[in-house]
């Protein structure tokens, strides 16, 4: 029989960890290094931080020239617009800039008159694109993957163990998971879901056996003020702070999907259960009364099994 | 660029969308088959020239593959060949009597890695007048994105030949093969192969049931086979085609084209007609066939001479079609029929070799398969 081996390191600005089933711990670890080399490679292209990233290449010919891109990029562009459409609008990648006037490190709401020239500078519809070639059309425009770079790495890190023949094992990016395959014995993974106001304790442990499980939830960053939360999901058209859930879970065939639901999910607000359920998919979701919502999922925490084995169910990275 | 508010998007198009992205699924190697499959086929060939059939083959195969763990599988096969009929002496003269039975088994192991597989088989096949014993190493190495795969294989052959004619006694043959390869995914729709493969033959290689048939104790050859599959989406049908070229020291060059269409139907029936043209020179010591009745002889100096009409130059055409159908999900049944004819004129790029007689066989063959 197989063991199960738990890899850590760090990527993408936050803890990942794979939990790899091998015949040895050598084993493992040569299968991980592949996997993470390839998150590495992804937080690398997409970075906002370094020059030579395509998406440093494309924000700073904003209002300049088109920039050619390759087709991994345009793939994530395509699916960019997709999720521009299913949020109507709400979730948008050039909605960056907004982190200018979003300081949550500080307890301020910013005013309207600091809001409004950078949502002047947010806007999907009007990036354009011939062929291959992508222009931000005003000076100032950016564009970033943060919103879900961190789950399409995590499922091209499940698909490329997956690829060596991995059949046991998951990746977990600082909370979004992509499960490979089962337990060696074949039972399921018991993967935990932070309680949103509780640090450290569970509201359900979910049991996978595949695919992805993402969580978006507005406990990680943001700040208490005049009796609310402000977070930092914010509404791409508005500029604002969501507010009707505290976190939203989803699980999913593709951690990209699942995360990407949960986030489109928290910015619906109201209309988020529908959504949801259009979706097809379970999903677990607490209202801002503390209320769980949810689909086929397993109700609160039974202890034993989940309790003893919660991965960092942090929030992802939302667009902010 | 970018959809409108107006048409949102339900909650569903986004897993297809997210399934759109690059790289998001598993891709795999080849993988340990997880079902087991059983086999079972009758083949009947005839082959006649005008106005006489010749050799007549009755041969049922059972061939079984099983899973072994997860990574391993075992595959094995049996057939029984039963030849009677009569073969030409020299060219397509004299007809003499023929029957034997032959038994053949194969056993073969692979084990299924990360990237790649492994595979060793052994193989042993008894005549009246001829043993067989073959082994065979093959390996594949997949790239990261398994649009590549590597292909390598070695095989080599013992064969023991006593005829009952008593030609020869006690005469041996070894045979050894190495093939390299490559599979190439371009899209969605095509993959392409290429095999080069070279062959050394050493040991007694004539025919002894021939008369004057001494062939040189060695062969190399080479082989290049190129195959591309083409699916057309809007006919739900795949085109094969592929080509092959050989060459040997004999002085034998041939060109083989083959065609195929694989057209899926309703109720789980698929149509598969076939089309495959063969060229070829004749081995430097093939003598032709003189006009007249009488037993022509090998030139007096000549060191080796053959008279069998597969070492002339000839053209050769076969038409083929194959029906299979499911029953439910564990059950196939096919149907294959073929006709090949082999003619001096129909040889492309020179003339063919004179004084033959046009060479025809038929075979069917009805297979059914169960995977469980």
């Amino acid at each position: 029989m197989r063991d199960a081996f738990r890899i850590r390191f760090q990527a993408m600005g936050g803890d990942g960890e794979f939990m790899i089933a091998a015949v040895d711990e050598t084993q493992a670890r040569r299968l991980a290094q592949a996997a993470i080399d390839e998150v590495r490679r992804i937080e690398h292209k997409y970075s906002r931080y370094r020059e030579d990233s395509i998406v440093s290449r494309l924000n700073a010919a904003a209002g300049g020239p088109a920039v050619e891109c390759d087709e991994e990029t345009l793939q994530l562009l395509d699916y960019a617009d997709t999720l521009y459409g299913a949020s109507g609008g709400r979730f948008d990648i050039t909605s960056g800039v907004l982190r200018r006037a979003w300081d949550f490190r500080v307890p301020r709401v910013p005013s309207s008159d600091e809001l409004a020239p950078l949502l002047a500078l947010v806007g999907w519809p009007e990036v354009e694109r011939r062929g291959a070639r992508v222009r931000l059309p005003r000076a100032g425009m950016q564009i970033d993957f943060g919103g879900f770079g961190k789950e399409y790495a995590a499922d091209r890190a499940g698909a490329l163990l997956s690829g060596r023949g991995l059949r046991h094992g998951y990746v977990n990016l600082a909370g979004d998971l992509r499960v490979v395959g089962p337990r060696p014995d074949g039972s399921a993974w018991a993967i935990g879901i932070q309680h949103p106001r509780q640090p450290g304790a569970l509201v359900a442990s979910l049991p996978m056996y595949a695919g992805g499980l993402a969580t978006s939830g507005d406990y990680e960053r943001g700040f208490d003020l005049d009796g609310r939360r402000w977070c930092h999901i914010l509404d791409a058209r508005s500029g604002m702070p969501v507010s009707a859930w505290q976190s939203v879970s989803v699980r999913a065939p593709l951690a990209v999907a699942a995360g990407t639901l949960s986030t489109i999910a928290m910015l619906l607000e109201d209309e988020a259960l529908p959504f949801l359920e259009s979706s097809g998919h379970d999903y677990l979701a607490i209202d801002r009364h503390g209320t769980l919502h949810q689909r086929a999922f397993p109700g609160p925490p039974a202890g034993g099994e989940a309790t003893r084995r919660p991965p960092a169910a942090t929030p992802h990275p939302t667009p902010t | 660029m970018a959809a409108t508010e107006a048409a949102r998007l339900p909650g569903s198009a986004l897993l297809a969308a997210a399934l759109a992205l690059p790289g998001v699924q598993p891709a795999s190697a080849d993988s340990a088959p997880d079902q087991r499959s059983v086999s079972f086929r009758y083949l009947d060939y005839l082959d006649r020239q005008p106005g006489r059939d010749r050799v007549r083959i009755k041969a049922p195969t059972v061939h079984a593959l099983a899973p072994l763990g997860s990574d391993w599988s075992v595959s094995g096969s049996l057939v029984s060949d039963a030849i009677s009929g009569a073969s030409p002496a020299y060219h397509s003269s004299a007809l003499t009597r023929l029957r034997d039975k032959r038994q053949a088994g194969e056993l073969s192991l692979t084990r299924y890695l990360a990237d790649g597989t492994v595979s060793v088989g052994a193989g042993y096949s008894t005549e009246a007048d001829y043993v067989s014993r073959g082994l065979t190493v093959q390996g594949s190495l997949s790239s990261d994105d398994r649009n590549t795969t590597w292909h390598a294989g070695l095989a080599v052959n013992r064969d023991a030949i006593n005829p009952v004619t008593g030609a020869v006694s006690g005469e041996r043959k070894r045979v050894a093969d190495l093939l390299f390869g490559v599979t190439r995914v371009l899209s969605s729709n095509d993959v392409l192969r290429l095999d080069a493969s070279a062959s050394r033959a050493r040991g007694y290689l004539s025919d002894p049931y021939k008369l004057f048939d001494e062939r040189p104790r060695e062969r190399r050859s080479t082989r290049l086979l190129l195959r591309w599959n083409h699916h057309l989406p809007s006919l739900d049908g795949t085109l094969r085609l592929h080509w092959r070229a050989f060459r040997d020291d004999w002085g034998v060059r041939a060109h083989t084209l083959g065609l195929e269409w694989v057209q899926p139907w309703r109720w789980g029936l698929s149509l598969t007609p076939q089309l495959r043209l063969h060229t070829q020179s004749a081995a430097r010591f093939y003598v032709d066939a003189q006009p007249g009745p009488s037993v022509p002889l090998p030139p007096p100096d000549a060191l080796h001479s053959s008279f069998d009409h597969r070492l002339s130059a000839f053209g050769a055409r076969t038409w083929g079609l194959k029906l299979a159908k499911t029953l439910g999900p564990e059950w196939t049944v096919d149907v294959k029929l073929e006709h090949y004819e082999q003619r001096a004129a129909w040889r492309i790029g020179g003339r063919g070799s004179p004084g033959l007689e046009p060479f025809q066989a038929r075979s069917w063959q009805v297979g059914l398969t169960r995977v469980f």
